[in-house]
């Protein structure tokens, strides 16, 4: 069994706590994104799953096996970080053949897997290479084809791809996501761009100041972020949210944004919910949900990003910024105001005070 | 005036040809971006500028000037490395003096610019800093701030924020356009991120083994590939090259899933380029079978949630094909769907890659 179950895990390095605590269950065979910023604490919580770094407190179970003080090297864990280790004296198939041939498998078997794995990384025409003359792109392909090669029951990649070149990332996005439904190991990934984990991952973990803040699929948490954190991290741009408070009207329950104006009525379920949690909120939307309307927030354009498939319009400035996502031909520019609001059914409400979701119903 | 001529400028370093017979200019006031893979020739052009290598053949005039023979020192360009270099263990205003006072510039002159600077920056609450103390987005506007306190004609950035978290190099792409346009100078930038590059720069070159593909705005250059290759650059995910054969009535592609009406199509095309946002992907209906027209239906291999946006890649005949699609459509792996693509979309490359 490699189900990973993490039990009120802390780690403190002296005064700083780096994972203040974490209770997390990975199943078996599942693609787990450790997601957020620098100093988040997803390396931290890694480093102790790999066995590089004991747990000041808590549990860390591999399926019922209790992994305290186990040592790295009998975990049963392979593991790729950002910066590869490659020997470099050796070709591309000698560093592929390393682990198995240190554990005495027959040469048939070796050369039956060294094959198996070249092949699944497009590697197989590179094999008799010396890996010093291949690029960073290609020896990331081999220091992951080194790791799988052991066939490890838990597999953890600490932000692979960061040092390969955009277009290569796309496509090691793909191989990767190929690579753990073949073998079915337990995968846990971690990294700070939430495209990588959003595309790759069957569950997200999104943590910041070593505190886990919500645990779900990529939709989960794009599409019902629990508070301010998650809801501005997931998604490129994150969610807009604008400062308000709800105020009655003949119309429903609104959000007075005050220099902004007021929004659509916020739909029944939410403005109950609202009504209920009283005091300040953030009203919160997706920047591709917005939409061009008659009737909403009157913002002028400030900046314009097209980038290839979509514009980014940049609408109002400071606190009451919002960004909006539009296909190309929208044809809006700076000095233009735009008036525009999102769907009913999309708005998110948060609580000004603790940044936490107000949930309708 | 700032603009930066490059005349059939070529550079080697032995047997590579770093830069091979690159013609450009860089107009005055112009966010001007070199694009391409590693190895392209980008950080050349780069140190070919700033005066630290000198060109094998060709001239490089700046304002006007021709400066083969200048000194970096007195080319007065400015230069933010990819690194940032910054002094570790100077604070964040001694960084930004540290030009001038090397430059010996009178010490109420040199408070007049950092003032100058640091309050178009946003960097005067974290002067008193050292560098350990600053967020990387704070580091960066540090090391902007003390190419900038020289008052360069033209300044020149090498991957400036690469090292920042994906969340904050969206932001402080913005924040460097919107830096460029006040500052109202020359900027050179080189980055190995298209959507970064398509972001920030008034225009941009594409390279290629040292050689400049194609010049022009983004949009230009995304919406009207000159070639196969430059259409690749551009684009996430990137266009669908797929060979072609001709059909009845216009071509088709991955083994008949993928047809295009086009009778115009331009007779030696032999692969056409779709960009994903520009496919139509609908579940197969079996009334569909019958009608030769829409091609073959094709199976879906992955599904890639964005949020706003949704991958879907598709195996058609031997190819696959990515298609973008808005939303969170209702579509899951191993369904069989048609692919249909608007003909005044498709992009033509004919024998040599060229765009037709």
């Amino acid at each position: 069994m490699s189900a990973i179950h993490l039990q009120n895990l802390v780690k403190k390095f002296g005064d700083f706590t780096a994972l203040k605590t974490m209770d997390l269950e990975i199943a078996d065979g599942e693609f787990m994104a450790l997601l957020g910023p620098s100093g988040c604490g997803k390396s931290t919580t890694m480093n102790m799953i790999a066995g590089m770094e004991e747990p000041t407190s808590g549990k860390i179970l591999f399926g019922e096996r209790d992994m305290a003080g186990m040592p790295m090297g009998r975990r049963g864990v392979g593991f790729v970080f950002q910066n590869y280790a490659i020997f470099t004296h050796m070709t591309v198939r000698q560093n592929l053949a390393y682990g198995p041939k240190m554990r005495g498998a027959a040469k048939a078997e070796i050369d039956r897997r060294v094959g198996a794995i070249a092949e699944m990384l497009q590697l197989s025409p590179l094999l008799d290479r010396k890996a010093d003359r291949l690029s960073v792109n290609i020896l990331q392909r081999v220091a992951i084809g080194r790791s799988a090669i052991m066939e490890p029951a838990i597999f953890l990649l600490d932000e692979p791809l960061s040092n390969v070149d955009a277009a290569f990332r796309a496509v090691m996005r793909t191989e990767l996501k190929q690579l753990q439904r073949q073998f079915r190991q337990t995968m846990v990934y971690v990294t700070h761009d939430q495209l990588e984990a959003m595309t790759m991952a069957d569950r997200i973990a999104v943590m910041d100041h070593g505190v886990l803040q919500q645990v779900g699929t990529p939709l989960e948490v794009y599409n019902n972020p629990v508070n301010v954190f998650v809801a501005r991290f997931i998604g490129a741009p994150g969610m807009n949210l604008l400062k308000g408070k709800p105020a009655e009207s003949d119309r429903g329950l609104v959000v007075d944004l005050g220099p902004l104006g007021v929004t659509p009525p916020l739909p029944d379920e939410l403005a109950s919910a609202v009504r209920a949690a009283r005091g300040d909120v953030l009203y919160g939307f997706r920047p591709e949900q917005v939409a061009l309307t008659e009737r909403g927030l009157s913002m002028p354009v400030s900046f314009v990003e097209r980038i290839g498939a979509r514009t980014i319009v940049h609408l109002g400035q400071g606190e009451s910024a919002v960004k909006a996502v539009f296909e190309n031909d929208i044809g809006l520019s700076v000095g233009q105001t735009a008036v525009v609001a999102p769907p009913a059914s999309s708005v998110r409400v948060f609580d000004a005070a603790t940044g936490l979701a107000v949930k309708a119903g | 005036m700032a603009d930066i001529i490059f005349r059939n400028v070529t550079k080697r370093y032995g047997a590579t040809l770093a830069v091979d017979d690159a013609s450009f200019t860089v107009n005055d006031n112009e966010f001007f971006c070199f694009f391409g893979p590693p190895l392209s020739g980008k950080s050349t052009i780069l140190r070919l500028v700033l005066g630290l290598e000198v060109p094998d053949q060709g001239e490089i005039l700046i304002g006007g000037k021709p400066v083969n023979a200048v000194s970096p020192a007195e080319r007065n360009v400015a230069m933010v490395f990819q690194n940032l270099a910054l002094f570790p263990h100077m604070s964040a205003r001694d960084n930004v003096r540290f030009p001038l006072v090397e430059r010996k510039v009178a010490e109420a002159e040199i408070e007049k610019r950092l003032a100058d600077v640091a309050a178009k920056l946003h960097i005067g609450h974290i002067l008193h800093k050292p560098p350990a103390q600053l967020s990387g987005g704070e580091r960066q506007r540090v090391a902007i701030a003390r190419a900038l306190v020289r008052d360069p004609a033209a300044y020149l950035m090498d991957d400036p924020i690469s090292a920042l978290d994906a969340r904050l190099r969206e932001e402080t792409r913005v924040e460097l356009k919107r830096i460029q346009r006040e500052l109202g100078k020359t900027l050179i930038y080189v980055t190995h991120d298209q959507e970064e590059a398509m972001s920030v720069a008034d225009r941009m070159a594409i390279l290629e083994n040292g050689r400049i593909r194609q010049i022009g705005a983004p949009a230009e250059i995304y919406d009207r590939p000159a070639s196969a290759y430059v259409a690749r650059m551009l684009g996430s995910p990137m266009m669908n090259i797929l060979p072609s054969v001709r059909s009845a009535d216009g071509l088709e592609a991955a083994e008949g899933a993928i047809r295009i009406a086009d009778a115009k199509a331009p007779a030696g095309a032999i692969e056409i380029g779709l960009r994903p946002e520009d496919l139509k992907v609908r579940p197969w209906t079996d009334n569909e079978m019958t009608d030769g027209s829409k091609g073959r239906p094709a199976r879906v291999f992955e599904v890639e949630p964005l949020g706003g946006y949704t991958v879907v890649t598709i195996e058609a005949g031997q190819a696959r094909v990515r298609a973008l699609l808005r939303g969170q459509p209702d579509i899951r792996p191993d369904a069989m769907v048609a692919i249909s693509c608007e003909p005044g979309r498709v992009h033509y490359f004919g024998q040599d890659g060229g765009a037709l």
